[in-house]
């Protein structure tokens, strides 16, 4: 067991952090040392040169990383967050496990500001796999044509034809365990390798009432495994135990995060993970192609050349990662687009006992308001059930219905008999949300982000829509003391793919338009949100990603 | 008539003693239950300061079994200060947590002597009640809260005290959760299936 105040100071602060206030700055005086950045700075050590090296171990560098190591190609990721052995040290508890959050601060701004860190931001080997939920549902082809739908959104530069081999391949090899027939989306090739899991309580009322009311439902399909599962290169892994864990990581091996997916089978390859490794410069030659980048580990500055450079440090770090090194800007759209999923969550109270701690948190879906009918926006939306952690749900009580003394603790008490919906719905990229380099530093010297968001009119009628129908079938479930809780979901759009290097960062196969050996994969890449849970598509997108950068190098060689 | 379920005291120790808890669950669980148990040096706050913010969470928190079963949540406000940890993000609207909270509590200062002419700590628990609900509701009379963004404040003050309150394995138990104890699988987890190792809530009518 890793000792968690150590971990949390020592793995995401190794410096003494700077000191913001002002006030503080003066008592502290004498104390508080230059900042980092005035501080001359070593020679840093130097390895030789790599084929390829991988920023960020998540959804986007992972697949994409094993993919280049099986290739043959000499591959080294850099990852800032630690490895961990989760079998050993995860413990089950959300205190215990904060570690696994991006917790280096940042700045939240517009008038419906986002939250990170434990809502949407992971570090270590394993990016934020580590915490996700494992809703792995696909994207429907009209996803991917917003603008042609409805006149306005961005289209995708590829069609769901470009992705659906892709799918394929990652429900196999993740082991994904959904119904034998998933009613919604094109017809599939191939069925879903495992069974669906069980559901729990929060389930079970949802599916109950969406019947009387006459809305599809579906067990969701989930990357954790309903049974014991075998890969070549990864081994076996064991089935869920139904802890109901997976947001503060998975104990058992069972939710297919990264870190017992594709980084074992990199790893058989000859790929090298490098972790705890923090990148913050990145290197060019007189004609502006990336030669290597700088990272600091263990206190020390590191350098690591390479012929090609994959970014994949999540759609905050990646923009930022640019920003800070002025480089792949000429469209004007690093840091631009910025959306966030509408994920708000309808909370009831039953006479049943649900104990919403058990079972796999995200078991039934329903994807009956994709394209509801008389809607007055764009897009659509999916309906999740959840089932949720104690501290998460305080902190959403604190933040949501702002209660406390006696009312909070009276509320608290029926924990065991609360469930909740949730919704992802589409964002629209708009002007006034985009994310930017603020004066304010953190802990290692570097401005801190600062991310503008605010809902439009779209998503103010898209959630209006949600939340009638979320009341409606915990209505019809029999809850009482019904609330809502408006937050939003996941990092989506800054340096988004597209056609021309006028109005996008990158092109369909992830290559900047201003670096011919610059790749981009993560959640930045998508110029639209799409109306499901990001992981999957981000996967996919990372392995064809890798097969496109494969295939040019092919015709370079031949 | 809408109940409130109770639940049998020490059912949280008496799991943590079993193999039904993992070794690393077990390990973070005790360390939180023996933390607070000697008294505590302040490393952020002024005495002063921190005897006010402990007032608060006492409003905050309703502990009805205080003190022996107090849970304390000020200390650990005050550790995560001293060693300047976030929790990964803050809104744009507040300045930095040190400086918030330090203006925070000089706004509660001001605001009771602006409503009652005394200070925070003099007040009845209904009078304090009271200025906290101002800060909550953007209402508060004094000069900072021209400055801080009350309302936003309050809830960051009120997710960072009940996250840690509910971090705690007897406030777990008080709520019923016991999903510590997770060896070996769950196997009933649907709508009234209760696994022998959970406990049974008696119910009282809501107060
Ligand atoms: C609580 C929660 C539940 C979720 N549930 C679901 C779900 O059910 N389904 C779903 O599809 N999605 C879900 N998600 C979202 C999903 O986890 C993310 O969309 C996905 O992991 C993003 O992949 P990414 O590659 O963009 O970034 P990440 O997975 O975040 O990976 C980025 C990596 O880069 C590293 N990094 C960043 N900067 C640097 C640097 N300078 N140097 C070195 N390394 C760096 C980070 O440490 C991190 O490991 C959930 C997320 C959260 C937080
Ligand atoms: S519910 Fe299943 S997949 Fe999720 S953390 Fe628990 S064992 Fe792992």
């Amino acid at each position: 067991m890793p000792d968690e105040e150590l971990l949390e100071e020592g793995v995401l602060n190794p410096i003494k952090p700077e000191i913001q206030d002002p006030l503080l700055q003066e008592l502290l005086g004498e104390q508080q040392a230059a900042t980092p950045q005035e501080q001359p700075q070593p020679v840093p050590e130097q390895f030789d040169e790599v084929d390829c090296v991988v920023i960020g171990t998540g959804a986007g560098g992972a697949p994409l990383l094993a993919r280049l190591a099986m290739a043959g190609l000499k591959v080294v990721a850099l990852e800032a967050g630690p490895r961990h052995d989760a079998r050993r040290d995860f413990a089950t508890d959300e205190k215990a496990q904060e570690f696994l959050f991006w917790n280096d601060e940042r700045l939240s701004a517009g008038r419906t500001p986002t939250s990170f860190g434990n809502n949407n931001s992971g570090t270590g080997v394993g990016g934020s796999t580590l915490h996700y939920t494992a809703y792995t549902p696909r994207a429907q082809p009209d996803d991917l044509l917003l603008r042609t739908e409805f006149g306005i959104g961005q289209d995708w530069p590829l069609s769901y034809a470009d992705l659906e081999p892709y799918y394929d391949e990652l429900e196999q090899l993740l082991g994904i365990s959904g119904p034998a027939a998933y009613p919604w989306g094109p017809p599939r090739r191939q069925s879903y390798p495992l069974g669906p899991l069980p559901l729990n309580g929060a389930a079970q009322l949802m599916q109950r009432a969406c019947q009387q009311l006459g809305i599809r439902t579906s067990p969701a399909a989930n990357a954790a495994l309903s049974a014991r599962y075998y890969q070549e290169g990864i081994g076996w892994r064991e089935a869920c135990t139904n802890r109901g864990f997976c947001q503060a990581g998975c104990s058992v091996g069972a939710k297919a995060s990264m870190d017992v997916t594709f980084i074992p089978l990199a790893e058989a390859y000859g790929a090298e993970v490098r972790a705890e490794a923090f990148v913050t410069e990145i290197e060019r030659d007189a004609q502006g192609r990336v030669t290597g980048v700088v990272y600091e580990q263990h206190g020390q500055q590191m350098q690591q050349r390479c012929r090609a450079l994959f970014l994949c440090a999540g759609a905050i770090e990646t923009p930022r990662l640019l920003l800070l090194n002025e480089l792949a800007l000429s469209s004007g759209h690093v840091g631009r687009n910025f959306m966030a999923h509408p994920g708000m969550q309808v909370w009831g109270t039953f006479e049943e006992e649900v104990r919403p701690y058990k079972g796999i948190p995200g078991a039934l879906i329903s994807e009956d308001t994709h394209r509801p009918a008389n809607a007055n926006f764009a897009g659509g939306y999916l309906l999740q059930s959840i089932g949720v952690m104690p501290v998460t749900f305080a902190n959403q009580v604190a933040r949501g219905r702002g209660l406390w003394g006696a009312a909070l603790h009276d509320y608290m008490r029926q924990y065991n008999h609360v469930a909740g919906i949730n919704i992802l719905g589409e964002c629209l990229p708009h002007d006034e949300n985009y994310l930017e380099l603020a004066t304010e530093k953190d802990s290692r010297g570097l401005p801190k982000p600062r991310v503008h968001f605010s809902y439009h009119d779209n998503e103010l009628r898209l959630s209006e829509h949600a939340e009638r129908t979320m009341r409606q079938i915990w209505e019809t479930a029999g809850a009482r003391d019904i609330w809502a809780f408006q937050r939003s979901a996941h990092v989506i759009g800054t340096c988004r793919m597209g056609r021309s290097g006028d109005d996008a960062v990158v092109d369909a196969d992830g290559r900047a338009f201003d670096v011919p050996n610059l790749y981009i994969c993560d959640n930045s890449v998508f110029p639209s949100a799409l109306s499901v849970n990001p992981a999957l598509t981000i996967m996919a997108l990372s392995l064809r990603t890798a097969d496109r950068f494969l295939e040019k190098q092919r015709r370079l060689d031949a | 008539m809408n109940t409130t379920p109770h639940y049998p005291p020490g059912t949280v120790r008496a799991l943590l003693d079993t193999e039904h808890v993992s070794d690393a669950t077990r390990e973070a669980l005790q360390r939180r239950l023996a933390a607070g148990t000697e008294p505590y040096q302040t490393q952020f706050f002024e005495p002063e300061a921190y005897a006010l913010l402990e007032a608060v969470c006492a409003r905050l928190l309703h502990q009805p079994n205080a003190p022996a079963n107090v849970i304390d949540v000020a200390r650990c406000v005050d550790e995560r200060l001293a060693l300047g940890h976030a929790d990964g993000w803050r809104y744009d609207a507040l300045p930095p947590d040190r400086e918030a909270y330090r203006l925070a509590l000089g706004g509660l200062r001001q605001t009771a002597q602006a409503q009652y002419g005394r200070d925070f700590l003099q007040l009845t628990p209904a009078e304090q009640d009271a200025v906290l609900q101002a800060v909550q509701a953007g209402t508060a009379s004094g000069a900072i809260w021209q400055e801080l963004n009350g309302p936003l404040f309050f809830e960051e003050l009120l997710a960072e005290t009940i996250s840690l309150y509910y971090s705690h394995p007897l406030a777990q138990e008080e709520i019923g959760y016991v999903g510590m104890a997770d060896l070996p699988a769950w196997t009933r987890i649907g709508l009234n299936d209760r696994e022998e190792r959970e406990p049974q809530a008696t119910t009282q009518p809501t107060q």
